[in-house]
């Protein structure tokens, strides 16, 4: 059986959704995949940025500790996992950026997932835009707790791969 | 029998922030002449430019030890934890089911160099934990100070592992000596971190190691003018 990969991309200001992708990122290894984990650049002026202190040091220390999402990584990604609060343009131009992969067909059926550190009602427009960029969509759990949940979902989108492989390649 | 494993002989690879030498097969570089030797599966030998560092990433089923010897770290994983440490202190990660962490220069100036081991543990899936355990550097000088042992053997003072290891350092002046017995069956790994180092008689360098099979005793001394600070392996 091949090694499973799983790209984990998020969005966070505040650390609140990285730690959301840690822990989907363990729940991914502890399914025994190999993981990436990903943090997508900020768009906004430096000037928004310094005034919320808290922000700025998470910037400085998320641009030190996570590399940005290339187009690489989404087509070495067996399952993508999108973490995010909102829809901020982060993310919508991430999603952009991933329609030239669909034209080629090198997103054809990947696994996918989202969650969001915010409200739930985050998921739904990305299970729409997973779906349109022709990915298996799998849907968040229902755990209470928040981290919990996104391990879980790690494992679980890890465990889909690994379980539709075959699958895959037959029809990639 | 010791077989020496050369500074120049190991892998290499300096990718300018990152200037690092194998012992063992590592990343890209792979020699499957040099895959480990027992349970000890990675010594890496590590130099890390200012501020720089490894970003996220995962492990599983490891036991992964870090020793600095100079500068200092900063430690950050899925579990919680963000630690600083520096020299005289062991640091041991279980990944056992996974972890994903960061580690990084702490200091925004000055280089970190330290030895990175990773011990293949005997049980697979165990929680993952993380132990931090500064000492007095008073404790390595002319003899073996433990930095990791089975659970059993360790009361706090040392990183408990899931293998049967035994991980010391020491520090031998010029011309000072110490005798570590090996117990029948036996086998030693011995890592010069700093100086010259004497084994039974064979003379090591900086960066140099040897494997030890087949020997009873292991006589260490401070060799050249500095003396030397060594880390021994005592495997299964």
């Amino acid at each position: 059986m091949g090694d499973i990969h799983v790209l984990v991309v998020f969005y966070s200001r505040t650390g609140q959704t990285e730690r959301l992708a840690l822990a989907a990122a363990v729940g991914a290894v502890q399914a025994k995949a190999n993981i990436r984990l990903r943090w997508l650049r900020e768009v906004a002026e430096d000037f928004t940025i310094q005034s919320v202190p808290e922000w700025k040091e998470n910037r400085e220390r998320m641009e030190k500790e996570y590399v940005a999402p290339r187009e690489a990584d989404a087509v070495w990604a067996d399952a993508l996992v999108i973490g995010t609060n909102g829809a901020p343009s982060e993310l919508k131009d991430y999603l952009a950026s991933l329609e030239a992969l669909r034209t080629s067909g090198k997103l054809d059926g990947k696994i996918a997932t989202a969650f969001s550190s915010g409200s739930s009602a985050d998921c739904a427009p990305l299970f729409a835009a997973l779906a349109q960029l022709g990915c298996v969509v799998v849907p968040s759990g229902f755990q209470p707790d928040a981290i919990e949940n996104a391990r879980l979902q790690g494992r679980r989108v890890a465990e889909v791969a690994r379980a539709l492989q075959g699958l895959v390649e037959r029809h990639g | 029998m010791i077989t020496i494993r050369r500074s120049q002989e190991r892998g290499h690879a300096d990718h300018g922030w990152l200037n690092t030498y194998h012992t063992f097969s590592f990343a890209s570089y792979y020699d499957p002449e040099h895959m480990g030797f027992r349970s000890l599966r990675v010594l890496n030998d590590d130099r890390v430019a200012a501020s720089r560092g490894f970003g996220a990433h995962a492990h599983r089923d490891m036991e992964i030890l870090t020793y600095v010897l100079e500068g200092s770290l900063v430690h950050k994983d899925s579990m919680g934890e963000k630690r600083t440490f520096g020299a005289n202190t062991v640091q041991a990660m279980s990944a056992g089911t996974g972890v994903v962490h960061s580690e990084f220069n702490a200091s925004e100036t000055e280089p970190v160099h330290f030895l990175q081991i990773w011990i293949e543990p005997a049980v697979q899936e165990t929680e993952p934990s993380y132990q931090q355990i500064p000492f007095n550097p008073e404790e390595k000088l002319g003899r073996l100070r433990l930095l990791a042992a089975p659970k059993a053997a360790v009361n706090g003072q040392a990183a408990a592992i899931h293998q049967d290891a035994f991980v010391y350092a020491a520090v031998l002046g010029s011309g000072e000596s110490l005798k570590q017995t090996l117990a029948p069956g036996r086998h030693a790994y011995v890592q010069v971190a700093r100086g010259d180092l004497s084994v039974n008689g064979q003379t090591l360098g900086e960066g140099d190691g040897a494997a030890v099979s087949g020997e009873s005793d292991l006589c260490f001394a401070g060799a050249g003018p500095k003396g030397s600070e060594f880390l021994l392996f005592d495997l299964a």
